[in-house]
């Protein structure tokens, strides 16, 4: 790769340097860094000594690809780690020395580490029975939402660095509405002191145990310092606006002991604020370096994109605003923003939704390729996500989208396994009504060539819920001309199932995920059957086995004692949605050369430059506001907030246009040719939009009017 | 501009700053004015970047008709024509404020508004399970003296939708008194006296909370206590929306409710400006909602508000207007209920100028028809129908309508009408036309794919997604034939997922079959196909799929798109719930038990004149703003239009309920008392049944005075003796009749 001067410079800048790299999006840091890396390793550094620090493990993609290239990576591998994952290997390695003194309840018993899942299900169970008493009755909030808020309290309480037990203080200094509804934050601190104290008598450890135990005990233990030390003599960290403040603190304090290392800063981030992301903080780590560079010029935008910036910037951010530089000797139609912008404004939202697919298909046509378009959404509903890729499949475009999959209930394969599981275990009558909807869905896809209609005609007479006990009659008693309707290929498939799910029951129970992995292997995967070649299916299944294992591990040994089933448990807590099992795995595997359907921010943090991007919604709050959760406050639980202080409307507007002044810019900072937006006057539901960004390209666009017609 | 202002028009217009009320009577163009008004505020500058006029108004209909009406001056005068203005009603604008700051007010940025349906089915289900658990709870309001298998009846059937429907009233007035059950509790404890009936209500309302809050939803009424709340909590957040809003336009403004008017008196400030236009006389919304004709009477009272009228109006022949005017002044001064006297109140209607624009139509006295003969309920549909037989075929360019107090009346003469071949528009009674049909038609599919074996559902689903309406007649034979085919289909998986050995398409067309029906059947089955694997999908996305391939217009497509939201939240609140029963919640839809914002052209506005020669069938709450050359106003007896006199029956009343109470009322009145300070206002039982009679009489009255000033040229009255033949003619008509046999419309 060619590197510009001030690249090669800092790549060749003197070993034992510390150096911090400082500039906007699209202007070569990242590639400093990969080359940085390769360096050091060029220089027989031991790749094994090198600790690559990103906030989120997306980000370490670009230095991961660069070390696949062969022959590179020398001595070991390169430690790409997050902070969290750190703190969970050295409570893991450590926990002898500290479990007493951390206060857990069993220190010679080995810790539990839970997910976010495991840990929302331990919430659920801690914190449902203090709702029937009515704590938090006050709160109009569905019950997954705000066991999840009260685990991202003690989150906060622990990357940002302050004791749990003051979250309950801190949100209600900054109340400010009603007085009387402040008790929802006593009540919501009770919440987080009961899970804390179940977590300490059992040995579990969510995500903001692991990060206290790691950052306020062991950190200061000598061996486990030593280890460190010892272990990483060089330092890179990406990304370090987007890390949290304990994060950071903990730099502040191992920065001396490594032999070298890059920090590298991106001056408009933070975009991940809403997880604890300090950009203040990050940037106090600069007077730790012994070296500073700040890289200005951009390597993806072009002028017109510079310029439609500039222009918006002036609308959404004008006391801020700085005009960019832009040279005199530039014909002005080169750096007119208008040809870096399109738009289309529809009533309805289906029509905005046709008009982007066939901008897409036309910008196709002319041989972008697929992967330099990314489509962009505040949010990314189920419906819109499958809307929107419908329409490009069926114009044959390759799609991904960069969201999270289904949750668990929703995935027709998991239905199929949950369903044969019940039919498999008729002691769980009582937990679940099967339907024979439910039946005939699940033998439509357990049996290859089943179609609906037979399916339906065969589970309305095989399926029967006797006394409440599911069961499945045989074929072979079922009347000739019926078998003939089903035919006798896809009966004697049935028959295989059924006889297999009948021998299971003669058999010792097994646990779930056996259960499933012996289904899926046995029957399902096998030629004939629904799943067999079918690797979504196949992945499906992994993924469920996945979160029952992980759940199994974590829950089991207490639901056991309990006289509880943890399969059964499982099952409830799916179909509570408590359990989402939602896999990032499906698009981290890239499809190369798909136009990318991602939520705004989600793209944003992936850091990914682009040719074209789409922004649909424009209309939308969303662009403009921040998540709002009652019980949760990502200003408030943060270091810059004083205790006590009122957060008022002016501080919400403020940091709102803040985050929107900052999110078009990172965008924008990220395209290279065009910006395409799309609005429909009445969103998703109905409702008439009016948000801020609409107005904003109202003004613009006025503007631009204003100036041609001059 | 080509439009003449009349004079009290351009007084209106000429409105700067401050506070004014505006009085208006039926046809005087209140919402031409007020889009006019907005309109020449933007154009003359008035307003900053970001600043906008804000409209409030009482239903979705008129929202849209403001926006075509103000985008269009402004079009005129060459502005952008969305820009600086934004039109709500009550609940959209709440669910504005809301919406800038959920936090505020203890929701979450994923907030779901449950509409009434909804809080109905929670409600009942909480009123069931709290009778269930209190069976002697309610025994004290019964009228005891019946046998016991009546009282079982009505103790199983009835008692459930009374507590219902008290409890709903209730939660309602409470809620507009933004009072929590904890802290009426804690109110009702002080009082000396045991408030029995408010205990229950309390018990409920608790529970209904609570059901709320666990679906992370609220209902409209919270919305709105929850909007002002947010305004009162954080002045910044006031500031801003003041700042954004500098002038505010409230149309209808007889129906606002006291939190609609807390919210705007906020909205405006002291010094703000705020133009009020209504017609007391045309307040009928008032009966157990929170909405009262006060707030805007005691506004235009107010010393530092500009009072305006626009009593002129050019819609109704001069015997029409004479008409309406004796009704206003009869109920004045001749009522025989003293108490109700101030039901209607001037300005009387003025005839428009004649060198004005718009002159009323030419008089036609002879054309008014005060019926006094007495029908019972079919007799008078028989009547009505015969009337119209008559009279269609002689004015096939004019508009007819026939209002009804109530829907179930409305249903009688649609069917009716429907035997005699008479053509009848019956949108108004139900959820708009369109939307009915898109959603019929996901239902339809819906209810083949929970029962994919059947070829009677699925020859059903083929002809709806093949209308035949306005094809030529080979096509329509065709596709006629091709859905009988698929009826007489008996073994239905042969045709759509056939073996080598069965395969039924081809069987028909190796059987001779024409080759544009086999196509047809073919490219049909495709489809099928599609739908049929798509019943794996979640319900939205599988709505989203089918309403792609039966859709092609934008306002169906966007209608699907929302329908397969809402189907998606009914499936989270009822995991349980399988194809048959999200069939069953669409048909909801389709049947018009649940109202929605729709996307088509009916919802956003209906206009009488594009249905010449045909009989609109209405009720009069709906017909409301619209108007005929011909209107028939049935029913006016003594029971749907009460007067307040000894012998008139009222609806609030039960049977089966004691001493004549009216639960709801004295519920109602038992939550006055416990929130009131004063120590004198105790509670006596029976007297807030009997002032709910008059609050009913009066509004009966109005209501009577919009049906009657809906009719431009031609008017039909007419009663009947009601279900057990105890009407009488109703006082109004009565009066009206006299009048007319007097004067034969020349003036007194």
């Amino acid at each position: 790769m060619k590197l510009t001067p001030d690249q090669l410079h800092i790549i060749e800048i003197s070993p034992g340097e510390k150096i911090f790299l400082e500039g906007a999006a699209g202007c070569g840091k990242t590639t400093v860094g990969v080359e940085w890396l390769l360096f050091l390793m060029a220089q027989g550094v031991p790749a094994s000594s090198i600790l690559l620090l990103v906030p989120q493990r997306t980000m370490a993609k670009p230095y991961l690809e660069a070390m696949q290239i062969p022959g590179v990576s020398a001595g070991g591998f390169v430690a790409a780690m997050t902070m969290g994952g750190m703190a969970r290997r050295m409570v893991d390695l450590f926990w002898p020395l500290v479990a007493d003194q951390a206060g857990f309840a069993r220190p010679d018993l080995p810790p539990t580490f839970l997910t976010l899942e495991t840990a929302q299900y331990y919430m659920a169970q801690i914190v449902t029975p203090l709702l029937s008493q009515g704590l938090l009755d006050s709160v109009v909030i569905d019950p997954n939402r705000l066991f999840s808020q009260i685990i991202d309290n003690l989150n906060k309480a622990a990357v940002v660095g302050f004791p749990y037990q003051e979250i309950g203080e801190r949100l209600k200094g900054a109340w400010n509405g009603e007085p009387e509804q402040a008790h929802i934050y006593e009540d919501a601190q009770q919440c987080a002191n009961h899970f804390r104290s179940f977590c300490l008598e059992h040995n579990l450890l969510d995500f903001s145990l692991q990060m206290e135990v790691f950052t306020r005990r062991l950190w200061h233990l000598p061996p486990c310092r030593d280890f460190l030390n010892h272990t990483y003599r060089h330092l890179l960290a990406e990304n370090i606006e987007e890390d949290t403040p304990v994060a950071h603190d903990l730099l502040r304090e191992w920065m001396p002991e490594f032999e070298s290392a890059l920090l590298i800063y991106d001056t408009d981030g933070g975009y991940r604020r809403f997880l604890g992301a300090d950009p203040q903080s990050a940037y106090s780590l600069k007077e730790q370096c012994t070296s500073q560079a700040c890289f200005t010029n951009s390597f993806v935008k072009t002028m017109p994109i510079e310029a439609l910036e500039n222009d918006l910037s002036e609308i959404l951010n004008p006391e801020s605003h700085k005009p960019a530089h832009r040279s005199e000797n530039i014909p002005k139609n080169q750096s007119d923003p208008r040809t870096a912008l399109a738009h289309g404004f529809f009533r309805y939202y289906p029509e905005m939704l046709d008009w982007i697919a066939g901008q897409v298909q036309e910008l196709v046509q002319y041989g972008l390729p697929p992967g330099e378009i990314v489509i962009l959404a505040p949010f990314l509903s189920d419906a819109l996500r499958f809307s929107i890729m419908h329409r490009l499949e069926d114009l044959h475009i390759p799609c991904i989208s960069q969201r999270p999959s289904r949750s668990l209930r929703e995935e027709p394969v998991t239905q199929c396994l949950l369903t044969l599981a019940y039919l498999a275990h008729p002691e769980w009558k009582d937990s679940y009504p099967l339907s024979k909807f439910d039946v005939a869905y699940a033998l439509m896809q357990a049996i290859g060539g089943m179609d609906l209609i037979r399916s339906q005609l065969l589970s309305e007479i095989v399926f029967h819920p006797r006394k409440n006990v599911p069961q499945l009659t045989s074929f072979s008693i079922i009347n000739p001309a019926m078998q003939e309707r089903i035919t006798l290929q896809l009966g004697d498939k049935y028959e295989t199932l059924r006889l297999w799910l009948e021998a299971y029951q003669q058999e010792p129970p097994q646990e779930l995920d056996h259960f499933i992995c012996r289904l899926f292997g046995e029957v399902l995967s096998q030629p004939e059957f629904g799943f067999h070649t079918n690797m979504k299916s196949g992945e499906v299944t992994a993924n469920l086995i996945e979160s029952i294992q992980k759940f199994r591990w974590v829950a089991g040994d207490q639901l056991v004692q309990a006289g509880k089933s943890t399969g059964l448990e499982y099952l409830e807590m799916v179909r509570q949605g408590v359990i989402a099992a939602q896999y990032l795995r499906s698009w981290e595997t890239d499809i190369n050369d798909a136009v990318l359907i991602s939520p705004a921010y989600t793209y944003l943090i992936s850091n990914r430059p682009i040719e074209v991007q789409f922004w649909l919604d424009i209309g939308s709050r969303g662009w403009f506001e921040r998540l709002y959760q009652p019980l949760t406050h990502p200003y408030v639980l943060s270091r810059h907030w004083e205790t006590g202080r009122p957060w008022t409307d002016a501080e919400e507007i403020s940091a709102s246009q803040d985050t929107l002044a900052r999110l078009t810019q990172g965008l924008l900072r990220r395209c290279r040719q065009k910006v395409y937006l799309g609005l429909s006057i009445l969103g998703e539901q109905g409702y008439e939009q009016h948000g801020p960004l609409l107005s904003a390209f109202q003004r613009l666009l006025q503007q631009w009017q204003t100036e041609g017609e001059m | 501009m080509n439009y003449q202002l009349r004079p009290n028009q351009k007084d209106i217009i000429a409105y700067q700053r401050g506070r004014m009320g505006v009085s208006a009577v039926p046809g005087s163009g209140k919402t031409w004015t007020l889009s006019y008004l907005a309109a020449e505020i933007i154009a003359n500058g008035k307003l900053k970047d970001n600043q906008e006029i804000l409209i409030v108004t009482l239903v979705n209909s008129a929202v849209d008709n403001f926006y075509q009406r103000i985008s269009q001056f402004l079009d005129q005068r060459g502005l952008l024509p969305q820009m600086g203005f934004r039109v709500r009603t009550l609940h959209g604008l709440a669910h504005d404020i809301v919406r800038e700051r959920p936090d505020l007010v203890g929701l979450s940025d994923s907030f779901q508004i449950l509409d009434e349906r909804e809080t109905d089915f929670i409600l009942q289900e909480v009123c069931q399970a709290w009778l269930n658990s209190h069976p002697e709870a309610v025994e004290a309001y019964l009228d005891l003296d019946q046998d016991e298998s009546y009282l079982a009846w009505i103790r199983r059937d009835k008692l459930p939708m009374l507590l219902q429907e008290t409890t709903k009233a209730f939660i309602r007035q409470s809620k507009d008194y933004r009072q929590s059950s904890e802290k009426i509790l804690a109110q009702i404890g002080r009082l000396p006296v045991p408030l029995p009936l408010a205990e229950i209500c309390l018990d409920v309302y608790t529970d209904y909370q609570r059901a709320l809050a666990y679906r992370g939803s609220v209902d409209f009424d919270d919305l709105t206590r929850l909007a002002l709340d947010a305004l009162e909590w954080d002045n910044h957040l006031l500031e801003r929306l003041q700042q954004r809003w500098p002038y505010i336009l409230e149309d209808e403004a007889q129906d606002s409710s006291r939190l609609q008017e807390k919210i705007l008196e906020k909205l405006t400030g002291n010094d703000g400006n705020w133009v009020r236009v209504g017609d007391p006389n045309q307040a009928i919304y008032e009966t157990f909602t929170t909405a009262s004709p006060k707030y805007l009477l005691n506004f235009l009272n107010k010393p530092d508000v500009i009072r305006q009228e626009l009593p002129d109006s050019g819609r109704s022949t001069p015997s029409i207007i004479r008409l309406a005017n004796y009704l206003i002044a009869w109920t004045r001064t001749e009522h025989p209920v003293e108490a109700v006297r101030d039901a209607l109140n001037p300005p009387f209607i003025e005839a428009v100028d004649e060198d004005g624009q718009g002159a009323n139509p030419p008089d036609q006295p002879e054309q008014i028809h005060l019926v006094l003969n007495k029908y019972n309920p079919d007799e008078e549909v028989q009547a009505i129908a015969q009337s119209l037989a008559r009279w269609l075929p002689d004015h096939p360019d004019e508009t007819v309508a026939v209002l009804t107090p109530r829907n179930l009346r409305g249903f009688d003469l649609v069917d009716e009408l429907h035997r005699k071949n008479i053509p009848v528009v019956e949108s108004l009674l139900r959820s708009s036309t369109s939307t009915r049909i898109s959603a019929n038609t996901i239902n339809i599919l819906l209810n083949y794919l929970s029962d994919p074996q059947s070829s009677n559902k699925l020859a059903h689903l083929f002809k709806e997604t093949h209308p035949i309406k306005g094809v030529d007649p080979p096509t329509r034979q065709r596709l006629e034939h091709v859905a009988e085919l698929i009826r007489k289909c008996r073994q239905i998986e042969e045709y759509i997922s056939p073996t080598p050995v069965r395969d039924w398409l081809q069987n028909l067309a190796q059987n001779g079959e024409d080759a544009q029906t086999v196509e047809a059947l073919e490219v049909f089955r495709r489809q099928v196909r599609r739908w049929q694997m798509g019943i794996l999908l979640p319900i939205d996305q599988l709505v989203l799929t089918v309403g792609q391939d039966v859709f092609s217009e934008p306002g169906e497509l966007a209608l699907s798109h929302k329908l397969a939201i809402l189907l998606r939240q009914s499936s989270n609140l009822h995991p349980q719930w399988r194809l048959p029963e999200l069939s069953g919640e669409l048909r909801q839809i389709a049947q018009n038990e649940r109202r929605f914002i729709g996307f088509s052209q009916d919802d956003i506005g209906f206009d009488p004149d594009k249905y010449k020669g045909q009989v609109v069938v209405s009720t009069i709450h709906k017909a409301k703003g619209l108007e005929w050359d011909r209107v028939y106003l049935i029913s006016a007896n003594n029971y749907d239009f009460p007067s307040g006199i000894e012998g008139d029956q009222y609806i609030g009343e039960k049977r089966f309920v004691r001493d004549h109470l009216n639960l709801p009322a004295e519920a109602l009145n038992q939550l006055e008392i416990s929130l009131s300070t004063d120590e004198y206002h105790w509670y006596q039982e029976g007297a807030a049944s009997q002032a709910a009679r008059l609050d009913y009489a009066r509004e009966r009255l109005r209501l009577f005075f919009v049906g009657i000033t809906r009719a431009r040229k031609e008017l039909v009255v007419s009663w009947n003796s009601g279900r057990f033949g105890e009407c009488q003619p109703c006082l109004p008509l009565l009066a009206l009749s006299s009048y007319w046999d007097r004067t034969r419309g020349i003036e007194e």
